[in-house]
């Protein structure tokens, strides 16, 4: 038997049985909301690649961001990192705990999000 | 294009800081050890394409018309008709004058939220697990 999934019309015609003056944009926009919230939680695990800048110490990862291929990131929770090593081989890195550490870098204060002035 | 970074599980560390993500190193360019104790960690000093693989939990597509398909597992979306059904009570316990309207929208509102937490937070971890069979624990080696 196929993989039963409710689509987004089957999913509109439950709710239409129970309310069946609800509007379609208003459904579908309840139902974004519903996926936001949805994605929270491990729903849907993403592996992406960014590229290292020199000297660039911190990298977006905003909604917007994209990765070295142009596609839109939407990171909500990082799991794991990794770092190609010398060989081009991807290992883990640890996540650093205790940020309190002289990082001493100035070099990459123009990623950092700067007052939008409004 | 390799990194000069032999051991980047020793020399490299990640963090993340609101929406940004922060890599440092305590080697430079030349995969050497910054030997200064002060300003010891410093930002990667060269670029790498495609130098940083993150896994991450990302938010599901949306819909954007009725011929849109659901971009979660089949398990959870049900868990999106109690979530757009709890709006929808909610909006008619909000809109209604009638008292006993009321008090069974707001009902029904509270029983398809508690639906949709049981699905995603209580029992989320069972339907979204994947995982079966023998298990095995690779000790790592500290020598």
């Amino acid at each position: 038997m196929a993989v039963h999934d409710i689509s987004v019309k089957s999913l509109i015609s439950r709710i239409k049985q129970v309310f069946p003056d609800a509007p379609e944009n208003y459904i579908l926009n309840l139902v974004n909301d519903s996926l936001v919230e949805m994605g929270m939680y491990n729903t849907k695990v993403v592996h992406a690649k960014i590229s290292t800048v020199a000297d660039q110490m911190y990298y977006d990862i905003s909604d917007g961001a994209e990765d070295s291929s142009g596609n839109k990131l939407e990171v909500n929770k990082i799991i794991r990192t990794y770092l190609m090593d010398s060989d081009g081989d991807y290992i883990q890195i640890p996540r650093l705990i205790d940020k309190d550490l002289l990082l001493g870098d100035a070099s990459s204060e123009s990623a950092v999000e700067v007052p939008d002035g409004e | 294009m390799a990194s000069n970074i032999k051991y980047p599980e020793d020399n490299a560390l990640y963090f993340t800081e609101g929406s940004r993500l922060g890599l440092i190193t305590k080697v430079d360019s030349d995969g050497d050890a910054i030997t200064s104790t002060r300003k010891k960690w410093k930002a990667v000093s060269e670029a790498i394409t495609d130098g940083l693989l993150i896994h991450y939990y990302s938010e599901p597509n949306g819909v954007v018309s009725i011929n849109s398909s659901l971009d979660i597992d089949n398990t959870l979306q049900r868990a999106v008709v109690d979530y757009v059904k709890k709006c929808l009570y909610m909006d008619r316990a909000g809109a209604a004058t009638d008292p006993n309207v009321v008090q069974s929208a707001t009902l029904l509102s509270a029983t398809h939220k508690k639906n949709f937490d049981d699905t995603i937070r209580k029992y989320g971890a069972k339907k979204r697990d994947k995982t079966g069979g023998t298990r095995v624990i690779k000790v790592p080696n500290l020598i």
